[in-house]
């Protein structure tokens, strides 16, 4: 036997409850080993301080409920201890690196489900913002001035556009004294035709000012007027 | 031996002077006309990629992995450099003649796999496509021509001009895209019976004929100007817009 053994047999030996031979062979150990007999004095102190105050103590009514407060007060202090570790005065970021994330397989799915279902959503939306104005298949140039964006009253915007309109018509009519009258008159003729879809989307917004189908096409014919000066400006 | 009055003579003089003036001014506008032809090896599934400043575009397809390209230039001094890429083939009118002022009407006749994409592009002038099955059919005119697509089935079609019909002969692709747009011209669609699109159609009140694709899933907004809704299974995004024209679609 090594002595954890025969520490596991102490209690017996103080309490006389050996066979011979163990106790025999515990008391030969005991005079070679420092070890064991400190802890051999140790425990037959505790045994014998009990002994002597045997009656002074009440008995516990109810162990296993004495236990569990015990182990709950253990589990409150445990839990009560972790947030002292950050600081104060600690920054966000500092309290969220150092904030333990514990998430079950389920929660982990779900908010993986969410990630995924929030970048789709964002996914789509950009790409249905993607406004097809008939200058490329890819998105649109936007040298010089770039067109007001959207969030804007149909007045507001108009009016941004007019001005963006207004500094390509400059460009192209800087330009037009160069072009052939075969290309100007192509050019009028079909900025003519832009200009009557304005003017027609217009009209009705005036008439109807929540008509989405004049607001989409009065922005359509906008981008291409704009699109159609960009092109002609550079002749 | 004379067979001629000398009155008869005089006739066939004053007659064959028209004659002999038409063949001159012929001549002249032929020799005027440069006419030049090209061949490029190519895989299957090339892309073509052309910017015209004014003349017609025809793309045909041939059972051949190569591309020919015909240019007919008006003016013999039109700077033409197409240039190939890993690709395909791009030609830019406008970038190889920047600096000039007149350089008049370029024709071309381009020839190309039948799996091939074209991007095609031109200010002005008429543009022609005809049995394309690659994966992207791209006409625009900056202002007026025409624009043909007949026998295209390819997986995204956009076809746009200002002034000018646009009639498309073809198949839409499940899950592809097709938008049409016009600014004053009538928008032909001409689709087999069974095909499936999910449709956004706008132009003008009344104007929109959807022949025998109407069914009772379409819905009609702005006193009329729009109609949406699922024709067949839906699977195919088309977009048409036609600021004064007329919209409509017939069954092949």
């Amino acid at each position: 036997m090594n002595c954890e053994d025969y520490q596991d047999l102490l209690s017996d030996f103080i309490d006389g409850l050996l066979t011979p031979e163990d106790h025999n062979s515990i008391a030969g150990h005991l005079s070679v080993c420092a070890v064991c007999t400190d802890a051999n004095n140790d425990l037959g102190a505790i045994v014998g301080f009990c002994l002597e105050h045997r009656d002074e103590y009440e008995a516990v009514p109810n162990e296993r409920a004495l236990w569990l407060r015990i182990s709950n007060m253990i589990e409150a202090e445990l839990s009560g201890s972790a947030p002292s570790a950050i600081p104060e005065n600690a920054g966000w970021w500092f309290r969220l690196m150092n904030q333990s994330w514990q998430l079950s397989f389920p929660q982990l799915a779900a908010a993986t489900a969410a990630i995924i279902i929030v970048v789709t959503m964002f996914t789509v939306v950009s790409l249905r913002s993607f406004n097809f104005t008939g200058g490329g298949v890819s998105d649109v140039s936007t040298a010089g001035l770039a067109l007001p964006s959207t969030g804007l009253s149909v007045k507001e915007r108009f009016r941004q556009q007019q001005q963006v309109i207004d500094y390509w018509n400059e460009r192209v009519e800087l330009n037009k004294a160069r072009w052939n009258p075969q290309m100007r008159e192509t050019f009028d003729k079909n900025m003519g035709v832009i200009d009557a879809a304005v003017n027609d989307s217009m009209r009705q917004l005036t008439q109807n000012p929540h008509d989405e189908v004049s607001e989409e096409i009065l922005n359509a014919a906008l981008n291409d007027k704009v699109e159609l000066l960009k092109e002609f400006a550079a002749l | 031996m004379n067979f001629y009055s000398p009155t008869t003579r005089n006739r066939v003089s004053l007659a064959a002077f028209p004659a002999l003036f038409l063949v001159f001014v012929i001549n002249t506008n032929a020799f005027a006309q440069q006419r030049v032809s090209r061949h490029y090896p190519a895989g299957k599934n090339v892309r073509i990629e052309l910017k015209n400043l004014s003349g017609t575009i025809t793309v045909e397809t041939w059972a051949r992995d190569e591309i020919r390209i015909t240019a007919t230039m008006e003016a013999p001094v039109v700077h033409f450099n197409p240039r190939q890429t890993d690709t395909g083939l791009v030609v830019d009118i406008v970038a190889d003649n920047r600096d000039r002022r007149e350089v008049g009407d370029v024709n071309f006749k381009i020839q190309v796999p039948p799996r091939s994409s074209v991007d095609l592009e031109t200010r002005s002038g008429q543009i022609s496509v005809s049995n394309i099955q690659g994966d992207l059919v791209r006409a625009h005119v900056w202002t007026s021509g025409d624009i043909t697509l007949s026998g295209v089935n390819a997986a995204r079609v956009f076809a746009s001009n200002t002034t000018g019909n646009i009639f498309f002969d073809g198949e839409f692709a499940s899950g592809g895209t097709y938008e049409f747009k016009s600014g004053q011209g009538t928008i032909t669609l001409r689709l087999p019976a069974n095909c499936g699109f999910r449709l956004v159609a706008t132009a003008p009140a009344e104007k929109i004929s959807m022949g025998p694709f109407l069914n009772g899933g379409l819905k009609t907004l702005g006193q009329g100007r729009r109609i949406t809704g699922d024709v067949g299974d839906g699977r195919a995004s088309v977009t048409v817009t036609n600021y004064q024209g007329n919209i409509n679609f017939l069954r092949r």
